[in-house]
């Protein structure tokens, strides 16, 4: 029981790494420890601890080494490497130190379970430094007197220790203290750097594991010195135009070092540096004149020193400063060209006489004036004329001839060499050939072949075309022995014009002309495309070329893209010289959709889309159908007209019916006092038997009543009971004609009372009964009740009654009556007749 | 050893003491690997350079004093009462006697520097200028005793020599700190262009 408790408590005390069972001695200690403390391990290398328990420990918590378990970190150390060497000491072997970490614990199982810790220690694995190699040291001139030396060397492999280097350097019989790295482990910097003493360095590297140091190092300072640079460089001019003297002052006193320079310069704006010849500089001083340079020209200078030996290092280049050489006389004449205006009259001239500004190198100065005279040639009694002019231009009103101009550039030093111009009366020699161009990087090289003779020299004209602006001619001179030349200045995506003109002793040649862009690119837009005209199969298409800032290079050809909204899409190339195309085999009545294409060396840019709609009948169809109809038509109304025509009296009469003039009837030649009943011989005088043959008369006997159902009869019933009604009312035409109907008429011939009552009226009609089939007919007149004289053509008609058409027309008649009487409002009775009519036919 | 009184040599040189012997002993010549041929030339490089710069090195001294050493430097700064090496060598001297009377001119202008170096430090803390030159001169004069060192023990074989240092001015006011460096400066203008002179023939490169 004591044992559980004193692990227990021993086992809390071991967790903290302490245990006191030895409390009377008032110290803390550990139950046990390790050996080594801390080691410090080669890597690689084997390694052995121990850990030894303390004796009061064993007596008090019964723990012995057989118990111990070694651990690193966390991980505990195969029990294959223990060693028990006795009942205290545990020892543990690691044959590679590679494998170790920190910390390494020795612990113990307490009773049999519970781990507790005795002890631990911390492992450092490294390396030994290497030997610091490569050591060097230079010296910067800090200030006139002040020099540092700064050496720097390879520190060798990483070591994973605590590596110490230290730079060391002693005289003979002197050493300094060291040169502490800080911060760093390759180099190190030492502030009193002694000149003219045999100093010898080198670097010590040092660590747990050792110590190594650098090769030695023998060097007086003042041969690894890298001086300041020149100060107070200053550039002044020679008498000479072609020399500038640079000034300096040196940092270093000769009697520290002498030294040697290099001298460096070029042309104010140039970035290519000449340097002066290095033997020309090798000699301690403080100038030098600068030979073989340019009038009139800046330069700028830079210079750089190191001891004169040659052994050291060179200083930084100075600060560059800047000197112009004074003024030397042109060394050539400007290029001259010019511009014959003969718009105005042929038979004179507007010269513009133009020239180029002489470059700096070739003006040697500034340019004061420039004077400008011109020869007539072809008149040798006319005097010079001279010009001073200050611009690059000059303009001459001349008459058309051959003149020589001559112009000279001056300056504060001099004039330069005349150029001579020559201006002939026509430009009729020969003429530069097969002129191309070819683009080389930024340039357009323009190149020709020499015409057979001799060419002084070529005048290479160019200019920007614009579709807004005229071309401003620039130009350039090129000498007669060349067939070549590259323009500079050239835009890309911009077409040029560009003329040679050849240039002989005694005339000039006609002008060679070609376009060029120096880089094409597609165009910024594509043609706007439109129909002139749609067909049912074909449409005109029509665009306009682009500008020429809108082509960016020579269009090659168009495409035209059309297609139906569903369809493919068709291609059509065409010439790029071409502002219009037809499509044709188009389908009648569709959309189309079509756009446009323009096309350089460099890719292509469509146009916008647009839209047409073919038509749906073709040219002439249209016509060819109107026309045959139209004349159909006009043909069916001549035939109408010309049938008209001819039935003109037939239709006469039925558009205008012969109403027969009651007052010159026959009938009104009838006594009025006769009877009707009984003037049967003047009706037969009137009418021969037999002369009615065509009237349809109903015949109506008393036995057929008969055969009239009583429903058919009604009609009759009713016209009686209106007659009845009416008799006494009536009096007009169609009254009369429908109270003249056969039935009442034969009531009328029935009933002697009515008649009677009637002998106002005037008797005026007739009704001729037919024979039935081939029977005889009885003639009955009739009278009429009508107080309407006859009419005349009544009359005629009676007069014709015996004519072939009689029957017909009578029959016309009757229903024409028929007709009037419906149109006065008398219908029924006319309907009633009808039916009746038929009645009859269906009995027949 | 050898090494050790050179050493030893140096620390007294280092520290202003008055007059005494100091004995190089030794068998062999100390870091023998650095002297080299060259150390003759260095050699005379460096006379040459603290010829140059004495003049300017005394100038600014008196004109750092003020009044009334910048005007009465004549009589102020008249050496004849001080302690100074005998320097009684010219060109045809022996070679060894003039390297031996140069080494004990310099370790006593080394030792003197020092002392003047420590009194400007104290007395004109703010001029800079003096201050570097007299470190500079200093630095400069012990390179040529490192060197002189080894030409004696290499060509003459000569591991002592006697020298002796002036009188400290440890103690002594400021006005006579002030006039015994600028006594020493002045003779050491004085002697340090003959010193050149005499030098040139003697360390020319052969």
């Amino acid at each position: 029981m004591f044992s559980r408790w004193n692990w227990v408590a021993c086992g809390f005390c071991l967790v903290l790494n302490i245990c006191s069972p030895d409390a009377s001695g008032g110290l803390v200690q550990s139950c046990g420890h390790i050996i080594p403390e801390s080691p410090v391990l080669a890597l690689g290398s084997n390694f052995t601890a121990l850990c030894i328990l303390n004796e009061s420990c064993l007596d008090f918590g019964n723990i012995y080494a057989s118990q111990i378990i070694w651990k690193i970190k966390n991980r505990v150390v195969p029990k294959e490497q223990y060693r028990e060497i006795n009942r205290t000491v545990s020892s543990v072997t690691f044959n590679d130190t590679s494998s170790l970490a920190t910390p390494l614990t020795c612990n113990i199982l307490a009773d049999g379970q519970i781990e507790q810790n005795i002890y631990g220690i911390t492992v450092a694995v490294g390396l030994a430094p290497e030997k610091p190699k490569n050591l060097s040291c230079i010296v910067h001139q800090i200030s006139q007197s002040t020099y540092i030396m700064t050496c720097t060397w390879d520190p060798g492999r990483h070591t994973f220790l605590d590596t110490e280097f230290r730079l060391k350097y002693r005289w003979p019989e002197q050493v300094f203290p060291d040169c502490i790295p800080k911060g760093v482990n390759n180099s190190c910097t030492v502030t009193d750097a002694q000149f003219f003493v045999n100093t010898e360095i080198w670097v010590e590297a040092e660590n747990a594991l050792g110590k190594a140091e650098s090769d030695r190092l023998v060097v007086d300072p003042v041969d690894i010195v890298k001086p300041l640079s020149p100060q107070n460089v200053s550039v002044s001019s020679e008498i000479i135009p072609t020399a500038l003297k640079l000034s300096w002052e040196n940092w270093i006193s000769d009697t520290v070092m002498t030294l040697k320079f290099n001298i460096r310069y070029r042309i104010a704006g140039d970035t290519t540096w000449m340097e002066i010849p290095s033997e020309d500089t090798a000699s301690p001083r403080t100038s030098f004149s600068v030979q073989g340079l340019r009038p009139y020209t800046e330069y700028a200078f830079s210079i750089r020193c190191m001891k004169e030996d040659g052994v050291g290092y060179w200083s930084n280049w100075s600060e560059t400063k800047t000197g112009i050489t004074t003024e030397a006389p042109p060394s050539k004449g400007p290029p001259i060209w010019r511009i014959i205006d003969a718009s105005h009259s042929p038979a004179s001239w507007t010269v513009h006489l133009m020239w180029k500004a002489l470059k700096p190198h070739e003006a040697n100065g500034v340019i004061l004036q420039y004077e400008v005279t011109v020869r007539d040639k072809s008149s040798l009694s006319s005097p010079l004329k001279k010009y001073n002019v200050t611009s690059t231009n000059h303009t001459l009103q001349l008459p058309e001839g051959t003149y020589e101009v001559t112009l000279i550039a001056r300056n504060s030093a001099g004039a330069s060499p005349p150029s001579v111009l020559l201006i002939p009366a026509s430009n009729s020699k020969a003429p530069v050939k097969n002129l191309t161009t070819l683009p080389k990087h930024d340039k357009l090289w323009v190149g020709w072949t020499a015409p057979n003779s001799y060419v002084l020299k070529y005048v290479i004209e160019w200019c920007l075309v614009s579709s807004t602006s005229d071309c401003v001619i620039e130009w350039q001179i090129a000498l007669g022995d060349v067939q070549g030349i590259d323009l500079k200045g050239i835009k890309p995506f911009k077409c040029y014009l560009i003329t040679v003109y050849p240039l002989y002793a005694d005339g000039q040649g006609s002008g060679q002309s070609v376009k060029a862009y120096l880089k094409q690119d597609r165009p910024s837009k594509g043609p706007t495309v439109q129909t002139k005209k749609v067909g049912k199969a074909e449409a005109v298409l029509t665009w306009n070329h682009l500008t020429v800032e809108e082509q960016n290079g020579f269009i090659r050809n168009y495409t035209i893209l059309y297609k139906t909204i569903d369809g493919n899409e068709t291609v059509v190339t065409v010439d790029p010289s071409k502002t219009e195309y037809t499509l044709s085999s188009l389908t009648s009545d569709t959309l189309y959709t079509v756009r446009m294409m323009a096309s350089t060396d460099n890719g292509s840019r469509t146009g916008p889309d647009f839209t047409f709609t073919t038509q749906k009948f073709g040219k002439g169809e249209i016509e060819a159908i109107v026309v045959p109809v139209c004349l159909a038509f006009l043909l069916i109304v001549l035939l109408g007209v010309l049938f008209c025509f001819n039935k003109r009296d037939l239709i006469k009469k039925h558009i205008w019916p012969i109403v027969p003039d009651p007052s010159k009837s026959n009938i009104a030649q009838w006594s009025p006092q006769v009877p009707a009943k009984h003037n049967f011989n003047a009706k037969d005088q009137m009418y021969p038997e037999g002369s009615f043959t065509d009237v349809s008369v109903v015949e109506i006997e008393a036995d057929d009543k008969k055969s009239f159902s009583e429903q058919d009869l009604k009609p009759f019933d009713l016209l009686k009971k209106e007659k009845s009604t009416s008799e006494g009312h009536s009096s007009g035409i169609g009254g009369s004609s429908c109270m003249s109907s056969p039935r009442q008429s034969v009531s009328d011939s029935d009933e002697g009372e009515t008649t009677q009552n009637t002998s106002s009226t005037v008797q005026y009609s007739t009704v001729v009964l037919n024979g039935y089939r081939d029977q005889t007919p009885v003639q009955v007149f009739s009278r009429s009740e009508s107080t309407q004289p006859l009419l005349d053509s009544e009359e005629r008609s009676e007069d014709h009654a015996g004519g072939a058409d009689s029957t017909a027309q009578r029959q016309q008649y009757f229903k024409q009556n028929g007709g009037q009487d419906e149109n006065n409002t008398d219908r029924p009775c006319f309907e009633r007749a009808k039916q009746i009519t038929h009645g009859n036919e269906g009995d027949l | 050893t050898g090494v050790v009184p050179f050493v030893a040599l140096l620390l007294l040189q280092r520290r202003p003491v008055a007059g005494r012997a100091l004995l190089v002993t030794g068998s062999g010549c100390p870091s023998h690997g650095l002297c080299r041929s060259n150390v003759q030339e260095q050699t005379r490089r460096q006379v040459a350079l603290l010829n140059a710069t004495a003049q300017e090195l005394f100038s600014l001294y008196l004109k750092c004093q003020g009044e009334p050493f910048s005007t009465e430097a004549d009589k102020l700064c008249n050496p004849a009462g001080i302690f100074f090496p005998a320097f009684r060598v010219n060109r045809t001297s022996e070679r060894k006697e003039v390297m031996v009377a140069m080494y004990k001119l310099f370790a006593f202008l080394n030792a003197s520097l020092g002392n003047i170096t420590r009194d400007q430090e104290e007395l004109n803390p703010m001029a800079k200028e003096l201050l570097e030159r007299l470190h500079n001169t200093t630095k400069t004069t012990r390179g040529l005793i490192s060197n002189l060192t080894c030409l004696l023990c290499k060509n003459y074989n000569i591991f002592q020599v006697d020298v002796r240092y002036g009188d400290s001015s440890k103690g002594k006011s400021a006005f006579k700190k002030k006039q015994q460096g600028c006594q020493v400066l002045r003779k050491y203008v004085q002697v340090i262009g003959q010193a050149a002179r005499v030098l040139l023939p003697h360390l020319s490169p052969s």
